[in-house]
């Protein structure tokens, strides 16, 4: 690590000026050089592009029931690449659009939760410290403070009961039709995900720059009167931002993971609607397992690869970034 | 202890009682205003007025909202949490502490398995840095991490019982052999997460100044590595291990309900989907305070082995 102010300011992660069009893409092609993370990479296009087309590619109806005895439970063929679950429904497409759940879900959290909430505020949190850090960190310990997943549980169990409502009245007043009971279930596990989704990001932020802020570099630009933002931005984050990758990154598959976690418990998005969660959920089982074990392997397979991919994505993102800071240093 | 960090230490702690207070007051309402009750749970869907009229007067249901809480403050004032609706007329703190026991050993024996092992394999990666062996060493356990516990849980107990027949899973006290496999499952697939921050602390710290004198005057690798190198990639860990210690005592609702332990994550979704108003808000109290203690030893902690972060002094600028 650099140990002169002007080190760490050439750093080109910084998006808001000065960023030089070439440097920015140094990032991609340097990640791209690993042949793990070119691999995940790969993986995640198609679990997107999977999840995204879904009504296209899909090659059986969502809810298209087969219930005769030799149509269920059918080993993977290929009329049933990835075979038929219990009523005989087409596992490949039911998959196909769990992903499509999963793609939405972890996006909504994401942008709202982890990168809006967690890096803004833990930012503001260490570096200006006094009543807006203490605001933000107890209003932190008040959520986090609460046991997350029984809240979680909580807030949808109570909203669950009024999931008709909502959506009859989506129903006859928007153009959403038979959508809005989805909608209305996503919403309801958003509003569960979200006040927890920034806390992680915010604190390993917060740590971060508690320690980089009294790093010599900082006190310097410090003492030559830079501004607050150039501060932040050119000095500060730089440092933040491996850590707060990994958390994001990571992050990622847990963002997801709750809503597989609550769909599995029957809390989150349900049938006929599809997520990997009711869908593990209905293949679940020791004894099922012995039977049929390329239900479980066919349904949980995908979302696992999933979870995998962005882990490893994230590990090579990190790699990059400190490397790079290493060599100049 | 300096008097600047004591008093910061009573401050937190003060400042912990109205955080408790508000959080008892949002799931206190939350709860009450949501629709279905414990009445219902009790009854079932059909019932007859006069027979939930006298439920309702039983519990004080029939009062107002804030009459009610106003009374469950006092009650709590007396050390009372309540009783319990799902468990008919047992006391909330009767339902929760034997079980929070069960979920606290069990979580404590996973905790020392994931933290023992993460640590060192964060450290032999970061060391191994640059070879085959970091990703491969890493990627393991991300791998194991993917897998959701559920899964694994299904996957275990497959794998050790039905097809090797090695050990019976049913639940015969938390110190019987027959936990190695949940708590294996609970632990193992943590060590990923521990690892990876140890890994990147551990890197962080191998480019600075003092890790380059220490190899510059000539002190063994096994020095440097344990009193440089481990010692101040463990200050970013506090966070990690001070934010795990009290969820462990709120113990994981899958491997509770995958390997029938009696533990409070399975009562606790029970009285979230009862409801069972008073256990709920017992556990959200005791888990708040739990972190909230935590929070303040985090803080300490770090003044402590960091002296370069200064322990709530505000900077003059």
């Amino acid at each position: 690590m650099g140990s002169e102010p002007g080190a760490l300011a050439a750093t080109e992660i910084v998006v808001f000026e000065d960023v030089q069009a070439p440097a920015r893409f140094r990032t991609v092609r340097q990640v791209l050089k690993k042949k793990v993370a070119i691999i995940a990479l790969a993986y995640l296009l198609l679990f997107y592009a999977g999840g995204l087309l879904a009504p296209v590619i899909a090659p059986y109806g969502l809810n298209d029931q087969q219930l005769s005895v030799e149509k269920r439970l059918q080993s993977p063929s290929t009329d049933h690449i990835f075979g038929t679950d219990r009523l005989g429904r087409d596992l490949f497409t039911r998959v196909l659009y769990s992903a499509r759940t999963t793609i939405i879900f972890t996006v909504v959290i994401t942008l709202s939760g982890g990168l809006f909430l967690g890096l803004g505020l833990g930012l503001l949190a260490g570096y200006r410290g006094g009543w807006i850090d203490t605001a933000i960190m107890r209003t932190g310990e008040v959520l986090s403070g609460m046991p997350t997943l029984l809240l979680m549980l909580a807030i949808t169990a109570a909203f669950r009961a009024r999931i008709n409502g909502w959506s009859f009245w989506l129903e006859d007043h928007t153009f959403l039709g038979e959508d809005s009971k989805t909608l209305v279930k996503f919403l309801i596990i958003s509003m569960a995900t979200v006040p927890f989704a920034w806390l992680g990001s915010c604190r390993i932020v917060r740590s971060q720059v508690l320690a980089i802020r009294e790093e010599s570099y900082v006190q310097a630009a410090e003492s030559m009167g830079a501004s607050t933002g150039r501060i932040l931005f050119k000095h500060i984050l730089p440092g933040v931002m491996p850590l707060f990758l990994v958390g994001l990154t990571a992050g990622m598959a847990g963002i997801a993971g709750a809503e597989v976690a609550l769909s599995y418990l029957g809390l989150g998005i349900d049938e006929p609607a599809a997520s990997f969660g009711n869908l593990i959920g209905d293949v679940n089982g020791t004894r099922l397992f012995n039977d049929y074990p390329y239900l479980l392997i066919v349904g949980a397979g995908p979302v696992i690869l999933f979870f995998f991919s962005w882990n490893l994505l994230g590990d090579a993102l990190v790699d990059v970034f400190d490397r790079r800071q290493n060599q100049r240093g | 202890m300096s008097p600047g960090l004591s008093g910061y230490i009573v401050r937190r702690v003060l400042w912990a009682i109205p955080v408790l207070f508000l959080i008892s007051i949002i799931v206190f309402f939350m709860l009450r205003l949501a629709p279905g009750d414990p009445v219902d749970a009790i009854l079932g869907s059909r019932y007859q007025e006069d027979q939930a009229r006298v439920l309702k007067e039983k519990y004080g249901y029939d009062k107002p909202v804030y009459v009610q809480y106003v009374k469950y403050l006092q009650n709590l004032a007396h050390g009372d949490l309540g009783v319990s609706t799902r468990h008919r007329d047992f006391t909330a703190s009767e339902v929760i502490w034997p079980k929070v026991w069960v979920s606290t050993q069990v979580g404590l024996m996973a905790i020392l398995i994931t933290f023992g092992l993460g640590i060192p394999v964060g450290i032999y990666a970061a060391m191994a840095r640059g070879t085959f062996l970091d990703p491969l060493t890493i990627g393991f356990w991300l791998a194991l991490d993917a897998i959701p516990v559920y899964v694994l849980a299904t996957l275990a107990s497959w794998f050790f019982a039905v097809k090797l027949d090695l050990v019976n899973l049913s639940y015969r006290g938390v110190w019987s052999p027959n936990m190695i496999v949940p708590i294996m499952v609970m632990a193992l697939p943590a060590v990923a997460g521990v690892a990876r921050f140890m890994r990147a602390s551990v890197i962080g710290v191998l480019g600075e100044d003092y890790i380059r004198t220490a190899r510059a005057k000539g002190l063994r690798e096994r020095t440097v590595v344990i009193t440089h190198i481990t010692r101040n990639a463990l200050l970013p860990m506090v966070t990690v291990v001070g934010l795990t210690l009290p969820g462990i005592a709120f113990g994981s609702i899958f491997i509770e309900t995958s390997f029938g332990i009696p533990g409070i994550a399975r009562e606790s979704l029970a009285a979230v989907l009862a409801p069972d108003y008073d256990v709920i808000l017992a556990l959200v109290l005791f888990g708040s305070a739990l972190f909230v203690f935590a929070n303040v030893v985090i803080d300490v902690i770090y003044g402590v082995i960091d002296p370069r972060v200064r322990v709530g002094a505000n900077r003059g600028q």
